[in-house]
Order: structure tokens, then sequence, then C-alpha cells
């Protein structure tokens, strides 16, 4: 029975998908009666700032258009995706939804997300582009399309604690710019205090591929070229093996990768190099304790680093055109001036629009009063798209990659060997 | 009470069976409310995914369901992550012996000959973990286990002892995680054999001691043979579902890191289906598991047969 | 057994005081030894809770530190919990959710356990083998195909979607079926004389004499139902209809844990239950005592 069900459902899928091609085009120009669309988002998931702040830009943008209802689901992050995916398939179709950018090919490929070029009109779209910075915007593009607007987002940067710097006889004026800096303070916190020097979040279960990526693309490596991995080839081997000799060094700590905020906000670790989305909780824990501070992440000698971006975009799966309008509508909303005063001020995101941080009516006067965002707005020029992998098992794929970097670093096998064997494993299951 | 009334309603429905002798519906109405149940809940999607094991599909309406045959077993019994899985597996299992059955069962034998209160109280409290929800065991115990803010090794630097990376290093996560699902289980598996060996006829153990028989012969001799049923019972639930009571803790906790140490089928496989979103091989992993656990049952079960003279 | 019982009863009186004048002191050292161990093994077992509401007294700031008690206890972290999700909406739902489930397991239990021990019919074999196999099939098989086949019947986001897939177990049907298997028969077919229906027989007779099987089945529903995560998680859609599992996961964000209201969450979460065990648990242990669960 229940098989029978997914074949009709197949074919009233692959029906659509015939005629997509006409329907894609068709958004209405306006909303004249009461449309009700939902919104899968992940901050409403979690009792925080950023659910307050989400449900305040919700209600604001439902007083601005009477005849839009969003109904927000909430879903947690890592949830989030298969629980898009589940609701496509029980028939449930999204209109909107936040997700992540590792997931951005599936999405556009495989989930039906609606490339925005397609769906809207072109003097509108450029309309809504104008202002935002353009590296934002390249992260939601597949085979230049935008499917995905850039929403919530930040950069790895470095915290650390400068008073296990002053133990060490450290200047924490002087934060590390430099890995073999980074080394060398990790070392030296790691011998004077007994602590922990220096630990990246890029081998949790929660943490994604965004600080591994951005690490090894500074050096000049990628993950992939096209279809084919590179993740083991020289540049970002180079940049496994400098974290492998931090390890051996005793620079670099071996903790649990799973609770690695929570030794930096005991204190123990000097210095954490994770997403700027989780300032604000950094800082209350350390507020008497210890102090805290960020710099921006470190690069290799003289190369300029390239840090990629965490966090997520919205992406529009309606078919119904008043849906697609109302959608629409709620993306231009949500990545406004002052959607984006909210979020960055409320949430601790970025801005994709810089115009506002200098501008009193918005940011100018927070910025000043939380200087600590500096060195990531300043990384923004570098912004590098973190890459997403593409094929039916994208999933493994990265968590093969991942696999073989943790093996790689934490491990007792020659980095070199580990990190190729995983690459040739992950290969096969490319597409080709 | 209330429930009393709330069941009663239907009885004019099926006194007016006997009505009808011959066809004897009665056991099948009895039997329909948990069979339909089971069948719908558990049995078609047990078949759905028997098929789906077959396909390379992500489920979705707009993507071809591609039909692969045996592909997605050969390859996860080729994947070096499912010999890990598997080896794992087995590892849980033996590994929580020593609390789900070895530990309750002295523990319900020693204590059955304290006397007054106290013997309530132990029992109480051990009883306590198994009514904490599972992710907050997990949360708390990572807390308590951190190397660095954790107590439990503060209490170890104090004792002069070596701090230990109780679930980042490799060769103590496994053990970890088995002794958090161990302190889950061994309250209920204490009182299970404590009730059985309560139920122990007294008279066989006073007659033991009136022929001057030993605490450890009386042990021996009576108790463990007349607990064997229970013994047997808990050993064959720890073989079929200890690596399945694990399952949240490697969820929550490691994600089946680091470097593989923790993962088991049964994370495998919910990670093949929910991280990965690969239905196939989920499906395929799922097939095995049951499949696995099934046989092993069997053998379970001809084994307690020969096994159990003591059962009247 | 009741024959060997009653000697037992009638002897015991005359036999105890002699034996443990004698038995006395050797058990001693040994009664330490046991009396230590227990302790141990009682403090491991509750240390994790009361670290759990200790915590939750906390600070913001002094969450990692290890002191055994706040250095300024407060309640700010509920407060917090209480004005964030809507706790007592969450905790009055899955006190419906495992109220229900509990009470559906033992009736659905109760039926089938009854069907099978009472009547030797086609098929009985198999049905016994087919409730016993789907204990099991991993829940993580069935899950997606479970939330479409909700989805379709109109479950999401609802109570009753929590309820009804786990509306029977193997377990209680296995469970009750041992225990009906190991009541005298004799007691059955004096009633079926004397006129009784199988409805009065399984309500009348077999009911009150299994109570401690049932109320300790029903515990056990009761407890699991209450800490069930994964499905809860993947079924809820508004906060208002979900369980206090999903309110705890709530405090686990994408910024950060807030460990406080973590921990007073999961206090609040645990409380009804752990209350509920304590005031009743000399009959809660009393019942798998009694239970023939064994």
């Amino acid at each position: 029975m229940f098989r029978r069900h997914c074949l009709k459902l197949m074919l009233a899928g692959s029906a659509f998908a015939l005629s997509s091609g006409f329907a894609q085009a068709q958004m209405a120009a306006s909303i004249d009666k009461p449309v009700t669309i939902t919104f899968y988002n992940y901050n409403l998931a979690s009792a925080s700032a950023g659910a307050d702040a989400t449900r305040d830009l919700l209600r604001e943008f439902m007083e601005a258009n009477p005849n839009i209802t969003v109904k927000g689901v909430p879903v947690p992050s890592n949830e989030i995706l298969s629980r898009v995916q589940a609701d496509i398939v029980a028939g449930q179709q999204p209109d909107v939804a936040q997700l992540v950018f590792r997931d951005l090919i599936y999405i556009a490929n495989d989930l039906g997300a609606n490339a925005l070029e397609v769906m809207v009109p072109p003097f509108e779209l450029a309309k809504q582009f104008e202002g935002m910075i353009p590296q934002g915007i390249d992260l939601g593009k597949v085979d230049n399309k935008t499917y995905g607007l850039a929403y919530t987002f930040s950069t790895p940067i470095l915290y650390y604690n400068a008073d296990l710097f002053r133990k060490a006889g450290l200047d924490p004026d002087k934060p590390p710019r430099t890995w073999s800096e980074v080394k060398a303070y990790g070392e030296a916190i790691n011998k004077a205090t007994g602590k922990h020097g220096f630990f990246p979040g890029a081998y949790g279960p929660v943490d994604g591929t965004f600080v591994y990526q951005a690490i090894a693309m500074s050096n000049g490596g990628n993950v992939r070229d096209g279809n084919k991995l590179t993740f083991a080839d020289a540049e970002g081997l180079e940049a496994v093996q400098m974290l492998r000799s931090m390890v051996d060094s005793g620079a670099h700590a071996r903790i649990d990768v799973g609770s690695h905020q929570d030794t930096m906000a005991s204190g123990n670790l000097g210095m954490f190099l994770y997403t700027s989305a989780v300032q604000s909780s950094l800082l209350k824990s350390a507020k008497g304790k210890f102090d805290l501070r960020v710099a921006a992440m470190p690069g290799f000698g003289e190369k300029p680093t390239r840090p990629t971006n965490s966090g997520s975009a919205l992406f529009v799966f309606s078919k119904d055109p008043a849906k697609r309008r109302a959608a629409y509508e709620l993306l231009k909303f949500l990545t406004s001036k002052q959607a984006y005063t909210v979020i960055t001020t409320k949430i601790g995101y970025l801005p994709l629009r810089l115009d506002i941080v200098d501008d009193p009516k918005y940011l100018a006067g927070w910025v000043a009063e939380n200087p600590m965002i500096r060195p990531n707005l300043e990384q923004l020029s570098r912004l590098t798209p973190n890459v997403a992998f593409p094929g039916p098992n994208y999933r493994q794929v990265e968590k093969m990659m991942m696999d073989g970097v943790r093996e790689a670093v934490f491990g007792k096998g020659d980095a070199a060997a580990v990190l190729k064997a995983a690459q040739q494993d992950a290969q096969r299951l490319m597409p080709r | 009470m209330s429930e009393t009334r709330a069941v009663k309603l239907p009885t004019g429905g099926i006194r007016a069976l006997p009505a009808l002798p011959r066809l004897n519906l009665a056991p099948w109405l009895y039997l329909a409310p948990a069979l339909i149940t089971i069948v719908v809940w558990t049995y078609l999607p047990l078949i759905e995914a028997f098929q789906l094991s077959f396909y390379q599909w992500n489920m979705l309406p707009t993507s071809p369901k591609r039909f692969v045959g045996l592909a997605n077993y050969a390859h996860l019994l080729t994947l070096p992550e499912m010999h890990a899985a598997l080896a794992n597996t087995a590892i849980y299992i033996l590994g929580l012996f020593p609390m789900s059955v070895i530990i309750p069962l002295a523990v319900a034998i020693f204590t059955q000959d304290l006397k007054g209160p106290m013997r309530n109280v132990y029992r109480t409290l051990i009883f306590v973990p198994m009514i904490i929800a599972p992710v907050v065991a997990a949360i708390v115990w990572r807390w308590l286990l951190n190397e660095d803010h954790g107590l439990v090794n503060v209490a170890l630097d104090t004792l002069g002892l070596h701090r230990i990376g109780f679930l980042q290093d490799p060769n103590f996560a496994l053990a970890t995680l088995i002794w958090i699902t161990g302190w889950k289980l061994i309250g209920f598996s204490t009182l299970l054999f404590s009730a059985a060996n309560a139920s122990i006829n007294p008279s066989y153990v006073e007659a033991a001691r009136m022929d001057g028989a030993s605490r450890c012969q009386i042990i021996r001799d009576i108790r463990l043979p007349l607990l064997s049923p229970t013994i047997l019972l808990l050993s064959m639930m720890t073989v079929l579902f200890g690596a399945q009571w694990s399952f949240t803790y490697i969820n929550v906790l490691t994600g089946g890191g680091p470097l593989k140490s923790t993962t088991n089928i049964f994370y495998l496989l919910w990670d093949y289906g929910f991280g990965s979103l690969s239905v196939g091989w989920s499906s395929a992993a799922g097939m095995i598991a049951f499949a696995g656990f099934t046989m092993i049952a069997f053998f379970c079960l001809r084994l307690m047969k020969r096994c159990s003279v003591y059962d009247n | 057994m009741t024959t060997s019982m009653n000697r037992v009863l009638s002897s015991g009186a005359a036999v105890e005081p002699e034996v443990s004048r004698k038995a006395r002191p050797r058990i001693r050292p040994g009664a330490l030894t046991i009396h230590a161990t227990m302790i141990l093994l009682a403090f491991i077992a509750i240390f994790p809770v009361y670290w759990m509401v200790v915590s939750s007294l906390k600070a913001e700031n002094e969450i990692f530190s290890t002191g055994l008690w706040p250095s300024a206890p407060s309640l700010d972290n509920y407060g917090f919990v209480l004005s964030q999700i809507p706790m007592l909406r969450m905790l009055a739902n899955t006190t419906v959710v495992a109220g229900v489930t509990a009470a559906l397991h033992v009736l659905t239990g109760l039926f089938a356990a009854y069907a099978l021990v009472r009547w030797r019919f086609r098929f009985s074999g198999f049905v016994y083998g087919l409730i016993a196999l789907s204990w099991l099939v991993p829940f993580q098989v069935t899950m997606i195909p479970n939330y479409v086949l909700a989805s379709r019947l109109g479950l999401l986001d609802t109570l009753a979607g929590l309820i009804v897939p786990h509306a029977a177990a193997a377990f209680a049907v296995l469970m009750l079926y041992h225990a009906m298997k190991s009541f005298p028969t004799e007691i059955i077919e004096a009633a079926r004389m004397d006129g009784a229906k199988h409805w009065r027989i399984l309500w009348e007779i077999i009911t009150p004499n299994l109570r401690a099987s049932l109320a300790s089945l029903g515990i056990l529903a009761f407890i699991s139902a209450w800490n069930e995560y994964f499905w809860p998680l993947l079924l809820s859609r508004s906060i208002e209809n979900s369980v206090v599992q999903i309110g705890l996961q709530m405090f686990m964000t994408q910024e950060g844990n807030l460990w406080g209201p973590l921990m007073a969450a999961s206090t609040l979460a645990s409380l009804p239950i752990l209350a509920i065990y304590l005031l009743l648990q000399r009959q809660v242990i009393e019942s798998f005592m009694k239970s023939g669960l064994r």
C-alpha cells in the first residue's frame, strides 16, 4: 500500500518535473487574497535570542503584509534538511526553508528549490541584490543561478583567552596572525599553564566543514575540482599536516570534539577557531572569569586568508504562484536593511549589506559598542564560498572526507597516506 | 477504577459472540488492537525498507528510483566502516554484561541478607537512573567526564592519577558509552534479580544450611541454578538489545567517533538514513541488523530451551 | 508451591532465631563490605542526578566550576526556562502522551496475551512469533516510512501522532503472556463451568491477579514514553504540541548550549516522574518483586 502511494507520488512528481520548465517562471505579481506559507527555520527551534528575533521579524513582516500568514516550523539545524525532504516525500510541500550551505547542490538539484533568476523578474531581482555584497550572493549559487539567498551567516574567527596569554608570557594585544605563530603560542600556553593551546571547531558532529575548508583554502587548497576530489592534493594536505604537526607538538589540543566550545568557555583553552555566531554565548560564560578576545583567522605565512562561511540561506520551494510571491516578499524582508540590523545585533550573524554598518540609522551605534565584530566584518571582503558536494551520495563523501581529516590529524598513521586513501574511497561515490 | 469503566463499555458486543461459536472470531478480536498496531507501524515499514534496500533512491518524488539489485548489500559489506560497526556491536554487547547481569546479580544475592530499611533504600536509589531521560543522562555524563572541567577528572587529578579523555580518546570512548548505557540499566536488572531471588523458596536454603552448606555453596548450588531463568532472560535481552540501548548515547555524544571507535550497526543505519539520506544503504543495513539479530534470537531461544532444566 | 510456602511459614518461626544467632557473627564483616559496596553503587547512581540539579542553580559564568554547591544558588535558570518555552504546557502534553501510551500498552497487551493463552487456533503460533519478532525491528528503519504514514493520516503535530504508533508493544504482550501462562488453569476452568464469559474471566478473574505485572508493565511503559525522544523530534511542528524532551533540546542551540537553562529544563522534565517514583517507590518495587517478570 505504502509503495503504491509512493509510486503515485512519483508519477505526480515526474509529471510536475516535465511541466516545471513553464511553471517555474510563474510568480504572481502581487497578492490580493490571503495566503499562508510555511517557513522551516532552525533559529525558532532553540530557546534563544535567535528565536525571539526571528519571531519579532515574522510579526513585523505579517503586519506589513496583512494578506500573508507565515507559519514557522521549528526544526533543529541538524534535522532540518531531512525534515524538509521528509515533508516533500509526504506531500507537505514546504514554502520557505532556512537551510545550510553544505546541502546547496542537493537542494537545488534534488529537492527542487526555485532559482531566483527563473522565479523573479530580472528588474525586481536586480533591485533586491543592490547593496548586497557580491561575495554573499555568490554563496547561494549553483551553475550561476541563485537558489539560496544568504541569510544568517558568519566566518571563522579566532577567540583567545587573554589571561592564558599573559600567564604564558605572550602579549594579548598581539594575537597570532599566522599558523606558525599559532603553533608557537599554543606550545607556550600548553607548557606554561598546562591548559590547552589551540583547537579549531572543525571535527565535531555538528561542526560541518566550514572551519576545515577555511583552513585548507587559505593555503590555496580546495576540497574538489568539479567532480574530482582534491582535498588530499598538495595544498590541502599541507594544511592538514600543519594541524597534525601542532597535535604532535602539543600546541593543538586533543579534546572532546563535541564539547570544544565548553572547553573554551570554561577557560581551559587558549585559542579557539570557530564561528562568530557563538560569540555572545562565550562572552556570557567568560564574564567575570577571564578576558575573552577575538582576532581574525590566522593565515599561512603572507598568503591572504580565505575565510568560508557557516550559516544558512533561504530557499523557496513553493509551486503555487501566489505562494511564490508571498515567499519572495518574505525573502526580501528578511534580507532588508532593518532585518539585517536585527540579525546582527540580536542573533550575532553578519550583515550582508555592508552599507548599514556605518549608518547611524542601522548598525553604527551598535558596532561602536561591540568592536569585537570588526575582525569578522573585515574578513568579509575575502569571503570564499563553502564548497558543497554534488551527487546523490554527497553527504557520504563529505563524511568520508571529514573522517579522513580526523584520522590524519589525530590518528597514528601517516597523514598523507590516510588522506589520500580517504580521497580515493570517497571518489567512488562522486558522480562521474 | 475509571479504567475499568471505560473499557467495560463494549461488553455487550463481545458477549454477543457465543452466538457464533464455530467461527471463533473471539481470539482475533482480542488480538486485533495489538496486532493491527504492530503490523501497520512495524511490519509495513519493514517491508517497505526491504524493497528499498534494492534501490538507490532518496525517496523524493522527483528523483529516479534506480533498481540496483544487491549492490547496496555488497557495498555495505565491503565498507570498512561496516566492519568497525559490526565489531563494535559485539563489543557493546559483551561490555554490557558486567553491568546488566553480573553486578546486579551479585547485588541482588548479597543484599538479600541485609536486614532493616537500608535494603529498600539501596534498591530505590539504584533504580533512579532508569527514569532519567537518556538524552539528559548523556548530557550530564558528558559534563562529568570532560577532561578539563569534569568532576570525574578533577577527582582523578586529586588522587594523583592521570586525567582521561573519556570521550575523545579512541581507547576509552567505547568503554565510556558502555558505562553510561550500563549506568541506566543496572537498577532495572538489580530489581529483576532481587525479585527472582526473593521468590526462591527459603526452605531450600534453610535445608542446605542445616546440612552445613557454606554461603558459597548455597549460592553456587541453590541460588544460581534457581536464578538461571532470570540470568538467561537478562543475558538474552543484553545480547539482543544492548547495542540498541547505546544508540542514543552514540547519537548525542560521539556521532560514532573518535576515529569511528564508537559506531555500531544501529548508529550506522541511522547515519545513512538521516545523516546522508541514503535510504537504500540505510534499509540494507537495517535488514542486515534485523536478520542478524533474528538469527541470534532463535539461537538463544534454542539454547535456553536446552538449558532451562530448572524451569517449573 | 503454595504447600511448600505453608510449610516454610509454619516452620520458619521456629527455625529463624536459631539460624540468625549462629549466622550473624560470620556475616558481620561481610555485611560491612556489602553496605560499603551498596553505598558506592547508590552514590554512582544518583550523583549525576544531583549534579543536574545543582548545575541548574548556578549562574552562567559559574556553570563550569567544579564546586559541589553553587556560590550563589539562584532560580534564575528556571525563570528563564519558563519564560522561553511553554514548559508547563509541555509537561501536561507529556503526561497525557505517557499516560495514554502506558494504558494502551497494558490494555492491548492484556487482550492479545489473553487471546494467545486462552485459545489454540490456527496461526496462533505464527501470530505469537510475529508479535515477538517485531521487537527486533530497529526503529531507525521504520521512522521515515512511519512519518510519511502519520502525515497521510493527519497525525503530524498532534499528540495522537505520538501515541498511536506506540499503542502496542511486543514487550507488553510477551510479558503478560508469560504472566498469564503461569496463572492456574483450574480457576479459569472453574469460572467457565460457572458460565462466566471470556470478558468476565479476563476482567474479573485474571486481571486482579495480574495486578503486579500490569503495574510494573505500566510503569515501564510510562517511563519509556515519557523519555521518548526521536519520534517526537521528527513529528512535532509547533512548540505548543510538543513534549518536554523537545523542550530540552531547544536549549542546545546553534549559538552554543545554554547549560544552566538546559539543566533546569532537564530537572523540570525529570522532576514529576522522579517525584511519582519516590512517592510510590515501595509499591513500584513491590510490584516488580511480585510481577513474575523474571
